[in-house]
């Protein structure tokens, strides 16, 4: 199975929708959302902004989360990472 | 480990440079970094509180003021204000206002400004927090 499709069976725990903000609401939603879930459980971003989709892997290097893959969507991007 | 610090010189009292501040914060909030805001001359007048919400001059190309303006509204990007509240309220955010730009414009106490503002300070303690910052922007 492709990472894709890997990503595609992934049921994330939390889904933030951010797709009626811009950058950096996105990120700001995913901060702020981040914090309602435990370690290990996963989260979805679904943003629109083209810039988040190179922001969040970014984020979570540094915040120490797993970034496990985006899937673009018509219109908007599906952002998956883990805690 | 510590917390990284921005340190932002913000002169500007315009509404695109105002609005291009409050996005870099949200990216810091993101991250966790405390910020220190020393407010200087020109963005002194937008933090007084009867400029806050009815400033709109922009600083860079006036002539799309109109297009830029309602490109934000388009876009659902908060007004600087909101931005600047939002990134309070998720990190350590300090705003100063320099006290020689508060008199500039008439204004001499803390409560002529908007909440957001924190303290009225001098230049000393913009140089020995810019000193200790990981990034220091002058906006």
């Amino acid at each position: 199975m492709s990472d894709v499709e890997l990503l595609k069976t992934v049921k994330a725990d939390k889904v933030v929708d951010a797709r009626g903000t811009s950058c950096p609401g996105p990120l700001l939603a995913a901060k702020k959302a981040i914090g309602e879930i435990s370690d290990g459980q996963t989260m979805e971003v679904l943003s629109a902004d083209e810039g988040t989709r190179r922001d969040i892997p970014k984020w979570c290097d540094k915040k120490g989360y797993k970034y496990l893959g985006t899937l673009e969507e018509s219109g908007y991007f599906r952002i998956f990472l883990q805690k | 480990m510590a917390n990284k610090k921005l340190t932002l010189a913000l002169y500007s009292g315009s509404v695109d440079k105002l609005t291009a501040a409050g996005v870099i914060l949200g990216g810091a909030a993101a991250e966790d970094m405390d910020v220190e805001i020393f407010v200087l001359l020109q963005a002194a007048f937008a933090f007084k509180k009867e400029n806050a919400m009815t400033n709109d001059r922009v600083a860079e190309l006036p002539d799309k003021k109109d297009e830029f303006l309602a490109s934000l509204k388009r876009l659902n990007t908060p007004h600087w204000t909101e931005a600047f509240k939002t990134a309070k309220e998720m990190t350590n955010v300090k705003v100063h206002i320099c006290g020689f730009a508060g008199k500039v414009w008439n204004g001499f106490k803390l409560d002529d400004f908007i909440d957001l503002a924190d303290d009225i300070c001098g230049i000393g303690e913009y140089i020995s927090s810019a000193e200790n910052a990981d990034v220091n922007l002058f906006i």
